[in-house]
């Protein structure tokens, strides 16, 4: 049902102030399909009121609950405001896909809007981001010069010591400063979100089918294999093992000092 | 399909033996006694009962026959905003809600009676936790902080007033508490300094009766503002005390502004629902810099505590620490950590948690556990009578802070960036504090509450989408079905005609389980 989240921005505040009851069936009818307003405008960084307005409505009722309210991030969705994807976006290019098609592996739904209501959340989107640095209660963000209070030397240090059993400087690692840097740099340090872990799967039959971990919980575990092809299996009637080296990140997390995590950024600031 | 004549006999006679036996008396009245001591076919708070326990008396399911739980009904809101409300039921209709929405459901076959939709408004549009009853009507707080008391056979308007103001920052989303002849209700607003409070409303009229100040008025030198009151309390009746959990300090991560434990914020109080007036106050998180919300529910459980008879208060606080208090007064009788906590030095002769300078978020980063979202957070826990276990849905989690000089003082004043977390349900022992058995949810974390039975069930669900029912002594799993999407509700249980439904929630769909019966 996605179509009906179509919110009426033409709709005025004021009209029916006491609300509206439905009566009947769910879906009957309760939700006027409002176009979004004006065309779009490509390039200025500065869109016309009327079409961050209706951005602005489609925003709160769409995606306020996981973005929050400024785009500026909230309990379960990104700040907006400081993504990279907004920063390269022009005139809705990416925006407009990640809105039309989801994110389903982060839990962001896909959502049916036109193009002139992508248009409109694209300029409420950018207009928020261009806010965003100034604006009073918001939150705020961090700079490259933030994360520079490390000491190489004691950062490499540490690395030999709990990182280098995985990871090589001039291995998969080699350049990673000139790929990553600032907080997405420290994120990615201390989490890489994006990680994939290996599964092996014995069949009752005794075959083994090994791939990338797809999908896992109690009931269920998925791979996708060499071939590209997603095979799913019932966890209970298979055996199955996964090798998650991410999990060392987990381990490291109750080891660290503040220190340590500051150092270990100065050091893999050097491998450009 | 064509039906035999006699099922069609049947089934009339079945209707009328109904109306003449379940449903004799037509309408439950919804007072004070009925909601101190809500019937099996009904759930008339937030809570169900005062408690806040979320366990129901209920034993139709049981764990041997969970396994054959089916689908009832499932009713779609058609909306992208989840559910995360708990419904009420009354007279065999259910109300829940979304932002700006509300709908009246048939509780037997998930029909819908009536959709209210509240005009668009300027409001954070962040969530829902659904209405308040008294009487025939519902009391429903709207983004924009209005309550507004509808008329529950049709869902028509009775009144509207103002609660705080949007354009300074407020907003609402919590289910009103019905205590006697007020309407209590909190507000939210953390991207401004401004004033938490509770308000007690004339539920006929909608006029002011009360109002607590969490924090003094903005603008007080080396004061906090915040303390917003974002979930609904829980009521002891006997004690005549109503316990309230405030949420975090503003600004949010800089506290240079607000030195000392920034009374009261991240504070669970006890006040007197007649006049307002604060009876005693335990703070979870003194100065907190973290965005801790001290609002998870204050369960209220008697019992033994050590070898005494106890009225206790449990609480599973989001920044990761346990509490049992003596709701009597406020003492503490117990604390302790429920997963990873690297925030603080100690806990202090009160039973407080003693925060670490060190940890407040700084230019260049804290790593702090848990995350912002916290150890857990609005979703309910439950208490199991008879195994003595607090059952809750725990986000064990790693963050990095950020304050820094340039981020001001004023709302936020800093950054957070969650790096991981996963969920995980804990069965805490009130005792000790020991966690007696864990039930892995899966990586990010599941946004699913805890119902308990006395059958020895918990219902719950996973980080998939996955509603399970667990065996409330071990933790394991008895039955399961997948949602197609994520869960952010605390299951309900209610006996309509004999039978034994729970209702989740996930996305925008409510969803009824029974036990078959015969067609």
């Amino acid at each position: 049902m996605l179509a009906s989240v179509v919110l009426a921005s033409a709709q005025t505040p004021g009209s029916g102030a006491q609300g509206t009851t439905v009566p009947g069936a769910p879906g009957s009818g309760t939700r006027p399909a409002g176009g979004a307003g004006e065309p779009a405008t490509h390039g200025p960084a500065v869109y016309p009121p009327a079409l961050v307005e209706s951005g602005g409505s489609l925003f709160q009722q769409n995606c306020a609950f996981c973005h929050g309210r400024d785009a500026g991030g909230g309990e379960t969705g990104p700040d907006l405001t400081r993504s990279r994807l907004v920063a390269e976006d022009v005139g809705g290019d990416k925006i407009g896909d990640v809105v039309r098609n989801g994110r389903p592996d982060k839990g962001m739904p896909s959502f049916n809007f036109s193009d002139p209501q992508i248009q409109s959340l694209m300029a409420f989107i950018h207009s928020q981001r261009n806010k965003a640095f100034s604006k009073k209660g918001a939150r705020k963000g961090v700079d490259v010069s933030d994360l520079q209070t490390g000491n190489v030397q004691a950062g490499k240090q540490y690395f030999d010591s709990n990182c280098a059993s995985c990871h090589s400087p001039t291995g998969d690692l080699a350049g990673i400063a000139s790929r990553y840097e600032g907080l997405q740099l420290e994120e990615r340090m201390l989490y890489p979100k994006d990680a994939k872990s290996k599964v092996t799967v014995t069949l009752p039959s005794g075959e083994t089918v090994t791939g990338t971990l797809t999908y896992l919980d109690e009931f269920t575990v998925g791979l996708t294999d060499a071939s590209g092809t997603y095979r799913s299996w019932p966890a209970k009637s298979v055996k199955y093992t996964v090798d998650a080296p991410v999990n060392a990140h987990v381990e490291q997390f109750s080891k660290y000092t503040d220190d340590d995590v500051h150092n270990l950024m100065a050091y893999l600031q050097t491998l450009r | 399909m064509k039906f035999p004549k006699s099922a069609l006999l049947l089934a009339a006679g079945a209707v009328i033996a109904i109306a003449c036996d379940g449903r004799a008396s037509f309408a439950q009245d919804v007072n004070a006694a009925m909601l101190a001591n809500p019937p099996a076919d009904s759930w008339p708070g937030y809570h169900g009962d005062y408690s806040g326990k979320r366990h129901s008396s209920l034993t139709q399911i049981t764990p041997q026959n969970v396994k054959d739980l089916g689908l009832a009904w499932a009713f779609q809101t058609g909306q992208i905003a989840e559910i995360k409300s708990s419904p009420l039921l009354v007279d065999g209709i259910l109300y829940f809600t979304v932002p700006d929405n509300i709908w009246a459901v048939d509780a037997r076959s998930g029909h819908q009676i009536w959709h209210y939709i509240y005009p668009p408004n300027k409001g954070l549009h962040i969530g829902h936790r659904g209405v308040g009853m008294y009487k025939d009507w519902l009391y429903f707080m709207t983004p924009d902080a209005h309550l507004i008391s509808l008329n529950a056979k049709d869902g028509t308007v009775r009144w509207n007033v103002v609660v705080a103001d949007v354009t300074k920052g407020y907003w609402t989303t919590m289910a009103p508490l019905i205590v006697g002849n007020h309407v209590l209700v909190g507000v939210s607003g953390d991207f401004d300094n401004l004033s938490g409070f509770v308000r007690s409303i004339d539920p006929e009229t909608g006029a002011m009766q009360w109002q607590w100040d969490s924090t003094p008025p903005v603008g007080t030198p080396n004061q906090p503002t915040g303390g917003m009151t974002w979930m609904t309390g829980t009521y002891d009746p006997a004690l005549n005390l109503v316990y309230w959990g405030t949420g975090n300090p503003t600004p949010v991560l800089n506290g240079s502004t607000r030195p000392g434990d920034d009374l009261y914020t991240c504070t669970i109080v006890a006040l007197n629902p007649e006049t307002g007036k604060l009876v005693w106050s335990f703070q979870p998180s003194p100065h907190d810099t973290h965005d801790w919300d001290a609002v998870e529910t204050p369960v209220l459980v008697d019992g033994d505590f050590h070898g005494e008879q106890k009225k206790m208060l449990m609480q599973t606080s989001r920044n990761g620490y346990f509490f049992v208090l003596d709701r009597t007064n406020g003492k503490n009788l117990l604390t302790s950590t429920f997963g990873p906590v690297n925030w603080s030095k100690g806990v202090d002769p009160q039973g407080q948690p003693i925060p670490n300078p060190a940890k407040e978020p700084a230019p260049d980063g804290r790593l702090i556990a848990p995350d912002e979202g916290g150890m857990t957070n609005y979703r309910s826990p439950s208490f199991d009578p008879k195994t003595g276990l607090f059952i809750v849905d725990a986000h064990p989690s790693y963050s990095v802070y950020f304050a820094k000089p340039a981020d001001g003082t004023y709302g936020w004043a800093g950054a957070d960036y969650s790096l991981w977390g996963k969920g995980v349900i804990e069965a805490i022992d009130y005792q000790t504090g020991k966690i007696r058995w864990t039930h892995e949810l899966g990586p990010g974390g599941s946004g699913a509450g805890v119902l308990t039975t006395a059958s020895g069930l918990a219902f719950t669900g996973d980080a998939t989408g996955n509603f399970l029912a667990l065996d409330t002594t071990d933790g394991k799993t008895l039955w399961h079905a997948g949602s197609g999407s994520r869960i952010q509700s605390s299951p309900i249980t209610y006996e309509l005609d004999g039978r034994q439904y729970v209702l989740t929630s996930s996305g925008g769909v409510l969803f009824a389980w029974a036990l078959p019966k015969p067609i």
